[in-house]
C-alpha cells in the first residue's frame, strides 16, 4: 500500500534543479603536494585594494571587476604586476581618486608601486587588462578594458607608458570586459579581440528585488547583448575595426572570458568566448580574415539540455595530451562548470568529472590551465565568487565569497587537490581575475588573484619546481610578438609532450608570456621543437634544465 | 514495509469470530469446548498447546472443518504459510460454504503477497454471504487499491450504497475511485456526504482538496488542505495522503511536516523517508533529499525506488560513480522501471560510457515506448557517436511523443549544425527559444518523467 503511495507521490514530482556539493575534496596525491602560500601585503608591498564602487543601487559593473596581469613592463626578466580598479563613470563619482596600480618586481619577493611614474593609473571604470607587444618593439604594452572607454598604453621603454588609445583607434566605448591578443590573419602582427558585455548605462539600471524588497544585482538576462570587437593591427600603430568584415559582429553576446587557440589544428587561430545567460561562441577562423560561429554544432554553446548558461571564465589547453585543444568554461552556481574534451572533428563532449560536484555551488571567473607541479601536463586553478553580495539571503548553501580550487591532471581527468594545496584554499574570496606567472623566477608558476572590493592575493608556488623544468622566452621575428599559435613539443624521460601557446584565457587577466615546460623527474629535456606560426621551426637539442632560455624565431637559443 | 506480525494477529482475531459462530452450530458441546480452548491458546500465543489439542481432534475427525481452520491459523502464526494454506483449503473443500476458512484464506493470500487470490476468496464469501459487510469492506479496500480494480471498486461500493450500507469509510473509498475516474462531481458529492456526517474528516478534506486541484481551483484546494491539516491526526497513511495533496498545491512545508510526522510514527517504514526525500527534491534541496533517501535505504537497503531516487539525486550532484552503482542495484531489484534505466543511461553518458548509455536508454525505450525523454537521450548519444541517421530517428521519435521537449529540439539543432544545415538548425533553436519564452523549456538534463502513472 505504502509502496504504491510512494510510486504515486514520486511520480507526481517534477524533480527540480540541483543544489549543492562539497567544494573541497580530500584525497591525498601520491607525490609530496605542491602548495601555494599566500604572500601577505606587508611582505610583498602590494597594499592596493580594489574598490568595487558598491552602492545601494547595485549598478551591474560594480560586481564584475576587476582584473589583474603579470607582465614584464621594464624588460628585466622579472614579472611585474598590474591591477585594475573602478573609477568615474556615468553612475559613479568616487569621493577620492581611484587608480589602477603597476607594481615593479624588486626581484626579492617584494614589489614597488610605480603607477604614477609609469602613467598607467587609468581613470576609467576599469575591468581587465591584457599585456602584449602590439607594436613589435620588444616591450610589453598594456590594454585596459573598462565600462566606458578602454585604454591602450604603449610602453615607451623607459619605465613609462603613453596613452595611445585615440591614435590606435581602440577605445571601444561601451562595456568591455576581457581583451585577448591574437594574430587572426597570420600577418605577424598582434590583433585585438575585445569582449563586449551588455548595452548598459545609468538609465538602464533595473530594480531587481524579491519578496524581501532588498535590491540585488540584476541577472544579465535583462539587458541587451552587444557585439564584441575585433581590431586588426595595421602595423603602423593603428588598428582597423574588423568586427563586421570578420563576422564577429554578426554574433552579439554578453561576453566575458575569451581565449585564442586553434581547436581544429588547421593552423589558424580560433576564438572561444564565454557568454553570460547566452550561448557561448566558438568563432572558427576560416582564413581570409573571416570567422564563423560554430558553437552550437560543436556542443560548447549550451548545456546538455540546450540551455544557455552563465559563462564567465574560459581557457583552452590540451589536458588529455592528445594534441587537440580542450576547452573550459566556468559558470554560475547550480550550472556546473564544463570541461569540453575535443573530439578532433570540431565537436566537444562535456566531461568535467570530479570538477562538477566540487563546483556545483560555486560561480567561477578566473581560471587557468597550467602545469603547477612541472610534471608536464596541464593542471587547473579556479577562482570563484558569487556576483550577488546578497546571495546568502536568497539561496541556501551558496555563498558570496567562495574558495579557490586546485585540480591536478590525471591525464584522463582531474583530481581535486585543494585540501592539500595550501591554507589559502580553506579561505573564501570574492574572486574575479586570475593571472598566472613565475614572479620569483624559480621555475614554478605562481598566481595572482584579484578580488572584487578586496585586496588582491599573491600566491607563491612552493614545491612546483621540485620537478625539473625548462623556461622559454620566445622572441618572434616573423610571427606575432606574443607567439600565440606556437606549438612547442618537448621530450623528456621518454615522454613526448606538446603545448600550444594560446592567447588570453581566464577572466580579465593577462599572464606571464614565458612558457615553463615541466620535465618531471627527467634531468633535462632531450629535445624541444618550437614550431612558430610563421612555419619556422627551431629545434633545441639537450637544452639546459631549470633555467629560462631565450629562443629567437629561426635562430634557436640566444 | 509490510507488517507480517500485525497481519498474523488479524488472522487470529478473525478466526476467533468463526469459533464463536461454530459454537452455535456444533452438535457436541465437548467438541465445542475443545475448540474454544484451542482458540484461547492461540489468542494467548500458546501455540504448542493449541496444536496438541487440534491434532488430537483431527486424528479423531480428519475433516473437522473448524479444527482444520484453527490448525491453519496456528501454522500461519508459526510462519508456516504453505501448511496453513493447505489446512484452510482442506477446510474449504470439506465445506464449500465455510465462510470463516475462506476469510482466513483471504488474509493468508494477503500475507503471501497475492492480492488477486485474496480478492477471489472475498468475492466467494460475498457470493455465499452477500450481507457480509466485513468482506465487502475488505474487498472494496483491496480492489480500490489495485490499479486495475477501479471499475470493480465502483461497482462493489455502489452495490453497498444501493443496499443502504454505505459507511463513511466506503464513501471515502468511492469518492477516491470517482476522483481517479476524473468524475469530480460524484467524488465531491461523496466527500461532502462524509463531511456532512463527520465535519472534521481529514480524509474527506484531502479528497476535496484533490477535487479542487483537479478543477484548477488552487485557492479552494489550499483551504481544504488547511482544514485537513487541523485534523489529520497521527495515522501515517493519512499523513502521507495529505502530503501528496499538499505537494500538488505547492505547500512544501506542510507536506514536509506531515511526512516527518509519519516517519516519526512509523520509524521503520522506509516509504515515508522516500517520500520526504521527494519533497526535498521538489523544494529543491538535493542535500536534504540525499539525506532522506540514505535514511530510507538504511531502513530498507534493497528498496528499488529508494535506490533509484538516491541514484537520481547523486546524479544531479554529478556524483556519477556512486549514482551509477545505486541505479544498477535498483535495476537488479526491479528490472521493469524505465526511469531507472533512463537515469542509468544518463550516468553512463556522464562517464563517457557511450555503449552502455545506448544499452540503457534502449532498455528504457523498450520498457516504455512512449518515454519521450529516453528517445531523446538515446538520440543525443547517437549524435555524439556521429551516427546521424539513428540520432535523427530517435530525436524525431522524441519530438513526436513530446513536441515541447526542448532538449530534443536542441539536439536536432546540433545535428543539423553538424550536418551543415544551418537553416534547419536555426529553426530548431527557434523552437527551443519559443519553448523557453513559454516557460516550457527543460530546466535541467535529467528531470524525472512527469505525471502520475
Amino acid at each position: 500500500m505504502k509502496a504504491k503511495h510512494a510510486n504515486t507521490l514520486l511520480a507526481l514530482l517534477l524533480l527540480a534543479s540541483a543544489h549543492g556539493a562539497a567544494a573541497r575534496q580530500a584525497a591525498p596525491p601520491k607525490r609530496p603536494p605542491v602548495a601555494f602560500a599566500e604572500v601577505p601585503a606587508k611582505a610583498s608591498g602590494i597594499n592596493w585594494v580594489h574598490n568595487n564602487a558598491h552602492s545601494p543601487e547595485r549598478w551591474l559593473p560594480e560586481t564584475v571587476g576587476a582584473g589583474c596581469a603579470f607582465l614584464d613592463y621594464d624588460g628585466d626578466g622579472w614579472m611585474d604586476i598590474y591591477l585594475v580598479n573602478s573609477g568615474p563613470s556615468d553612475f559613479y563619482a568616487p569621493t577620492a581618486p581611484l587608480r589602477n596600480a603597476l607594481y615593479r618586481n624588486n626581484r626579492d619577493g617584494t614589489f614597488s608601486d610605480v603607477t604614477d611614474r609609469a602613467g598607467v593609473a587609468g581613470g576609467t571604470f576599469g575591468m581587465g587588462a591584457a599585456a602584449a607587444d602590439y607594436d613589435g618593439d620588444g616591450r610589453q604594452d598594456l590594454y585596459v578594458t573598462s565600462y566606458g572607454r578602454n585604454i591602450l598604453y604603449r610602453n615607451n621603454g623607459d619605465g613609462t607608458f603613453a596613452d595611445v588609445t585615440a591614435k590606435a583607434g581602440v577605445a571601444a566605448p561601451g562595456w568591455s570586459t576581457c581583451a585577448t591578443w591574437l594574430d587572426y590573419d597570420a600577418d605577424g602582427r598582434l590583433d585585438l579581440f575585445v569582449s563586449s558585455f551588455v548595452f548598459y548605462d545609468k538609465t538602464q539600471n533595473l530594480y531587481c528585488t524579491d519578496e524581501s524588497k532588498r535590491r540585488y544585482y540584476c541577472v544579465p538576462r535583462f539587458f541587451k547583448p552587444a557585439a564584441s570587437r575585433l581590431f586588426r593591427n595595421k602595423g603602423d600603430g593603428t588598428f582597423a575595426d574588423a568586427s563586421r568584415e570578420s563576422g564577429i559582429a554578426d554574433s552579439p553576446g554578453k561576453s566575458f572570458g575569451a581565449v585564442a587557440t586553434d581547436v581544429n589544428n588547421d593552423g589558424l587561430i580560433d576564438l572561444f568566448v564565454a557568454n553570460d545567460t547566452m550561448p557561448n561562441f566558438l568563432f572558427i577562423n576560416k582564413g581570409g580574415g573571416k570567422f564563423e560561429e560554430e558553437g552550437l554544432g560543436a556542443g560548447v554553446a549550451y548545456s546538455e539540455a540546450g540551455r544557455p548558461r552563465s559563462g564567465m571564465g574560459v581557457d583552452a589547453g590540451d589536458f588529455d595530451g592528445d594534441g587537440w585543444q580542450d576547452l573550459f568554461v566556468a559558470n554560475i552556481d547550480q550550472e556546473f562548470f564544463s570541461l569540453y574534451r575535443n573530439q578532433k572533428d570540431l565537436t566537444f563532449t562535456d566531461e568535467p568529472g570530479e570538477i562538477a560536484p566540487a563546483t556545483q555551488l560555486l560561480s567561477g571567473w578566473g581560471l587557468k590551465f597550467f602545469d603547477y607541479d612541472n610534471d608536464g601536463d596541464a593542471d587547473l586553478l579556479l577562482a570563484n565568487g558569487h556576483p550577488d553580495d546578497l546571495i546568502e539571503m536568497r539561496v541556501a548553501r551558496v555563498k558570496y565569497r567562495e574558495p579557490l580550487l586546485m585540480f591536478e591532471n590525471t591525464r584522463r581527468s582531474y583530481k581535486n587537490v585543494s585540501a592539500h594545496s595550501g591554507a589559502v584554499f580553506a579561505r573564501d574570496f570574492s574572486g574575479r581575475g586570475l593571472a598566472v606567472g613565475d614572479y620569483d623566477n624559480d621555475g614554478d608558476l605562481d598566481a595572482l588573484l584579484s578580488n572584487n572590493g578586496e585586496p588582491p592575493v599573491l600566491l607563491r608556488n612552493d614545491g612546483g619546481s621540485r620537478g625539473n623544468w625548462l623556461g622559454l622566452r620566445l622572441v618572434a621575428t616573423k610571427s606575432n610578438p606574443a607567439a600565440v599559435g606556437t606549438l612547442i613539443t618537448w621530450q623528456a624521460g621518454g615522454v613526448k609532450r606538446t603545448r600550444l601557446k594560446t592567447g588570453g584565457g581566464s577572466y580579465l587577466a593577462s599572464h606571464d608570456p614565458r612558457e615553463v615546460l615541466g620535465l618531471g623527474e627527467a634531468a633535462k629535456a632531450d629535445a624541444v621543437e618550437i614550431r612558430w606560426p610563421s612555419g619556422k621551426v627551431d629545434r633545441l637539442v639537450g637544452p639546459p634544465a631549470n633555467r629560462y632560455v631565450t629562443v629567437v624565431e629561426g635562430e634557436g637559443i640566444k | 514495509m509490510f507488517d507480517a506480525q500485525a497481519k498474523l494477529s488479524a488472522v487470529t482475531l478473525c478466526l476467533l469470530l468463526f469459533v464463536a459462530h461454530a459454537r452455535a452450530q456444533g452438535p457436541a458441546a465437548a467438541r465445542q469446548g475443545r475448540l474454544e480452548q484451542a482458540a484461547a491458546h492461540i489468542a494467548a500465543d500458546r501455540l504448542a498447546e493449541a496444536e496438541q489439542q487440534l491434532d488430537a481432534m483431527l486424528k479423531a475427525a480428519p475433516s473437522d472443518v473448524l479444527a482444520l481452520n484453527l490448525l491453519g491459523t496456528v501454522r500461519a502464526k508459526q510462519g508456516r504459510l504453505e501448511e496453513a494454506e493447505a489446512l484452510f483449503l482442506r477446510a474449504v473443500r470439506a465445506d464449500r460454504r465455510f465462510v470463516g476458512a475462506r476469510m482466513n484464506l483471504a488474509y493468508l493470500y494477503l500475507l503471501k503477497g497475492a492480492p488477486e487470490k485474496t480478492a477471489a476468496e472475498l468475492r466467494e464469501v460475498l457470493r455465499l454471504d452477500p450481507a457480509n459487510m466485513d468482506a465487502a469492506d475488505r474487498l472494496a479496500r483491496l480492489v480500490c487499491a489495485l490499479e486495475s480494480g477501479l471499475e470493480e471498486c465502483v461497482r462493489l461500493v455502489e452495490g453497498e450504497r444501493g443496499a443502504g450500507r454505505l459507511t463513511p469509510a466506503l464513501a471515502l473509498l468511492l469518492g477516491d475511485a470517482y476522483l481517479r475516474k476524473n468524475d469530480l462531481s460524484r467524488a465531491e458529492e461523496l466527500y461532502l456526504r462524509v463531511l456532512g456526517s463527520l465535519a472534521t474528516s481529514a480524509e474527506a478534506q484531502v479528497g476535496m482538496a484533490l477535487v479542487s486541484q483537479a478543477r484548477g481551483d488552487a485557492r479552494a484546494a489550499a483551504l481544504h488542505l488547511t482544514r485537513a491539516r487541523e485534523s489529520v491526526g497521527d495515522a501515517p497513511e493519512l499523513l502521507y495522503r495529505f502530503a501528496v495533496a499538499a505537494l500538488k498545491s505547492g505547500m512544501y512545508a506542510e507536506a514536509q511536516e506531515a511526512l516527518e510526522r509519519a516517519a516519526r510514527l512509523a520509524p521503520a517504514d522506509a516509504a515515508y523517508r522516500v517520500a520526504l526525500g521527494a519533497v526535498w527534491l521538489k523544494k529543491p534541496d538535493l542535500f536534504e533529499a540525499e539525506r532522506a533517501f540514505r535514511e530510507a535505504l538504511r531502513l530498507s537497503p534493497d528498496e528499488p525506488r529508494a535506490l533509484m531516487y538516491l541514484g537520481y539525486t547523486l546524479l544531479k550532484q554529478k556524483k556519477t560513480a556512486e549514482a551509477r552503482g545505486l541505479l544498477e542495484r535498483s535495476a537488479r531489484n526491479d528490472a521493469t522501471s524505465a526511469e531507472t534505466f533512463y537515469y542509468l543511461g544518463l550516468a553512463a553518458q556522464e562517464q563517457a560510457d557511450d555503449a552502455a548509455a545506448v544499452e540503457y536508454f534502449g532498455t528504457a525505450v523498450r520498457l516504455l515506448p512512449t518515454y519521450a525523454r529516453a528517445h531523446v537521450a538515446l538520440g543525443s548519444v547517437f549524435l555524439k557517436l556521429k551516427q546521424y541517421p539513428k540520432a535523427q530517428a530517435a530525436l524525431e521519435a522524441g519530438v513526436t511523443l513530446d513536441p515541447d521537449d526542448s532538449k530534443a529540439h536542441y539536439n536536432l539543432a546540433r545535428l543539423y549544425a553538424q550536418l551543415k544545415d544551418p537553416k534547419r538548425a536555426r529553426a530548431e533553436m527557434e523552437i527551443v527559444e519559443r519553448l523557453k519564452s513559454e516557460g516550457k523549456a527543460r530546466e535541467d538534463d535529467s528531470a524525472a518523467p512527469p505525471g502520475p502513472r
